[in-house]
């Protein structure tokens, strides 16, 4: 009875195939919502079986399976994908090729839930192909659009390059392990984990996994296709940001035995991650346009999430994963149906966090900001050395979290203050809401990250933080926090309250050049330009 | 070693077409079924001749699919994309030996849909050349859909055969140098042919200078048979390469 579950990725191709002959415009959203509604039934069955019983579910001579990892996925990218549907409803009513976008989409959810429930390097293969080709038909949804139709090729040149690496990396396993099932490899890599294992061809494969992985997941240098891809319809750009770009993450989670192996690959990860998640984010601060915007915040999420990876904390991660895909797809909803509701309105609708905090204040004092500095920096530190100092040694039993939290509160903070401009008010209401804000993550990752990682992989979790080399001591994470808080609210402020003196003083010429670098994403364009010349 | 030969010209190893192409009197159409014959002739012989592939071959049909791939990317003409195609991909067959028949096969049934639509597109809008002719999944989504399914296929994407053979050879192949040369280039070389053609015809806003035309009940029945033969071909796939 419980195999009816592995049915879940042929469901939406079955939906496409009905809606293909559904004649009447409003049955197509109706028809697939309710038919969708199954897979979300079914998948809080498969958990509901899957956590009551300790077991897992495998079927079809053990290509596919319902797992651990499965039971936390399939529900979330089922009730995504239910939102997302129920939204476009609506929204794409108007669009030409009504028909042609929800078929599209249940491609897509197929091919993520086959990736998520795969147990085979050669499954697992064709979901990331499938997966890309969706993404493109999607991104370029809009057909008449020749910026769109031009993003779109930026995605899929992307997306074409890590399914062959993708290829490679798994004809290189196959040849090195004999296997392509998951299960049989992951076993053969914990046991093989036990004894000292060097062995360049094992790298080569993490690495390449790796590199695929970070293709997919927009990691830098691969990164340029997410925030290029505003023209896609608000649905696709939530199916993006919330469920295509976290593949990244899911993949290098069903391969954590390999990389077990490999703990230069664990230390690239984070390397790129730490590099990705700066750089976007200070990008996502300089970029003028609100998608892009948008695009480059997921770019940084992504980085922090490869990071977690890099860290060993691999469950953390897919809670990361979930968690942004939640609050992106609702920013992207939301942005959807604020801009169609002020189509009918001269002024734009006031929202929860402008009322809340939006106080225009004039008399704002240089000495203020070190003020704001010091109660800034202090007080989430003082509160999580006394969290630390309060609970048991075991609650925390990765130091590097710490680090992992404050770039995300971090970047989390700017971005809320970047969108509704309340760092100009020196509300108390301000304050408060954002330290409480930062011990909410706080307790939120801790308690479920560690729950999760319990559930996902028991015992093992702690060979994986021991196998990744770079582990951050406590020491080092406090002064890290430290100077990244303490310098990203420098700068914050300093953007907000710097007196622009009105003399003919010169500019800083390097933080213009660094300005203009960030301004003009790296001048990747530029250069992209230079060789289509053929100057160089 | 005769055998070897006969199949490697059978199967478009050399770029023959460049002679054919300078007479007057082969009509790019033709030529695409000439070709299109050999190599359905070359898949028949393989099932009866012992066929080993020499690097020397590998190497020539290689540099014949370079110069084909790079004759494809100046070509608007559905007839000369479907032959050019057929040397794009003849590495595969003379690399993958018998292993090779199948995907050369479900080539030439993705090529027929293709050759269909040039002949429809040759009957309604004077050739079968596709410039100018744009934003035809918004017009006439039949055939768009058509279209799509057709150069997805040949853009090597699962689910279709061309891509479950692609896989599955390469999977159960020992690599080597000319295996990731040759590899990476049909991987790359199809993807971009096929991409293109998505871009000029099938996006892009509809030209209003251009009458455009619906397929009748017989061509979409016979296109919706290829589809269903591709999907037949992709089970015996999805068959070799799974189980």
């Amino acid at each position: 009875m419980e195999k009816i579950i592995l049915l879940i990725p042929s469901i939406p191709i079955v939906i496409a195939f009905i809606l293909f002959f559904v004649r009447k415009k409003e049955l197509i959203p109706k028809v697939s919502i309710m038919l969708s509604s199954m897979v979300v039934l079914l998948g809080l069955y498969g958990s509901y079986y899957v956590i009551s019983n300790d077991t897992v579910i495998v079927g079809f001579d053990g290509l596919l399976i319902y797992n651990e990892l499965s039971a936390i996925l399939v529900p979330y990218v089922a009730i995504l994908g239910l939102v997302i549907r129920k939204y476009a409803t609506k929204y794409m009513w108007d669009e030409a090729g009504y028909r042609r976008f929800f078929i599209l989409l249940n491609f897509i959810f197929s091919a993520i839930y086959l990736l998520v429930m795969s147990n085979n390097l050669i499954v697992l293969a064709l979901a990331w192909q499938l997966l890309s080709i969706s993404l493109y038909l999607l991104v370029s949804f809009n057909v008449g659009s020749n910026t769109a139709v031009k993003q779109a090729r930026w995605v899929m040149f992307t997306h074409k390059g890590a399914d062959l690496v993708f290829l490679f990396a798994i004809v290189l396993t196959y040849k090195t392990f004999g296997s392509f099932d998951l299960a049989i490899l992951s076993e053969k890599w914990l046991e093989m984990s036990k004894t000292s294992v060097n062995d360049p061809m094992i790298f080569t494969i993490g690495l390449l996994f790796l590199i695929a992985a970070m293709m997919k997941s927009a990691i830098m240098p691969f990164h340029i296709w997410l925030p290029y891809t505003s023209e896609a319809p608000t649905p696709v750009s939530a199916v993006m940001h919330a469920g295509v770009v976290n593949v990244g993450g899911i993949l290098l989670n069903k391969l954590a035995y390999l990389l077990l192996l490999t703990p230069l690959v664990l230390n690239i990860a984070f390397i790129v991650g730490l590099f990705t998640a700066i750089l976007a984010s200070l990008l996502m601060l300089v970029v003028s346009d609100i998608k892009r915007s948008l695009g480059y915040s997921t770019v940084g999420q992504m980085g922090y999430m490869i990071m977690e990876v890099g860290l060993g904390a691999f469950s953390l991660a897919i809670y990361h994963l979930i968690v942004h895909g939640i609050f992106k797809a609702t920013l992207f909803l939301d942005s959807g149906s604020l801009i169609k509701l002020a189509r009918h309105e001269s002024n734009l609708p006031k929202r929860l966090t402008y009322e809340l905090f939006w106080e225009e204040k004039i008399k704002n004092k240089s000495a203020k900001i070190f003020n704001y500095l010091a109660l800034f920096t202090i007080i989430p530190v003082v509160v999580f050395v006394g969290i630390k100092m309060v609970l048991s040694e075991e609650f925390f039993q990765f130091n590097a979290s710490i680090v992992i939290l404050a770039f995300a509160w971090l970047t989390g903070t700017q971005l809320f203050l970047s969108f509704f401009k309340v760092s100009k008010s020196d509300s108390l209401k301000v304050l408060l809401a954002l330290v409480s804000s930062f011990i909410i993550i706080l307790f939120t990752y801790e308690f479920i990250g560690v729950t999760l990682e319990h559930f996902l992989y028991g015992y093992d979790a702690l060979l994986f933080y021991q196998a990744a080399t770079l582990n951050v001591s406590f020491m080092m994470s406090f002064i890290m926090l430290a100077i990244i808080m303490t310098i990203g609210w420098y700068f914050m402020y300093k953007q907000h309250y710097v007196v622009v003196s009105k003399n003919d003083t010169q500019a800083n010429g390097l933080k213009w050049l660094f300005y203009s670098f960030l301004a003009k994403e790296g001048y990747f364009f530029r250069i992209i330009r230079i060789f289509k010349k053929g100057k160089v | 070693m005769i055998s070897d030969i006969v199949l490697f010209i059978l199967a478009a190893g050399v770029p023959y077409y460049i002679f054919l192409e300078k007479g007057t009197k082969f009509h790019g159409k033709y030529i695409f079924l000439l070709s299109a014959f050999l190599l359905l002739s070359a898949i028949v012989l393989s099932l009866f001749v012992e066929n080993e592939h020499r690097t020397s071959l590998v190497w020539i049909s290689f540099f014949s699919a370079l110069f084909s791939i790079y004759k494809a990317t100046k070509t608007t003409n559905f007839y000369k994309l479907g032959y050019y195609l057929i040397f794009v991909n003849a590495p595969f067959f003379i690399l993958f030996e018998d292993a090779g028949a199948m995907y050369s096969l479900s080539l030439l049934v993705s090529l027929i849909g293709l050759y269909l639509i040039a002949k429809f597109y040759d009957k309604n809008y004077g050739s079968a050349n596709y410039h100018n002719i744009t934003g035809t999944t918004l017009v006439r989504p039949y055939i768009g859909t058509f279209l799509t399914f057709y150069l997805i296929a040949l853009a090597l994407y699962p689910p279709f055969p061309n891509s479950l053979f692609f896989l599955s050879h390469i999977f159960k192949s020992e690599p080597n140098l000319v295996w990731y040369i040759v590899v990476t280039t049909l991987f790359f070389g199809n993807f971009f042919l096929a991409m293109r053609v998505m871009r000029e015809t099938l996006f892009g806003r509809p030209n209003p200078n251009i009458h455009y035309v619906h397929m009748n009940s017989k061509d979409k029945a016979i296109h919706f048979f290829i589809i269903m033969l591709l999907f037949i071909l992709s089970g015996f796939g999805f068959k070799e390469m799974l189980l």
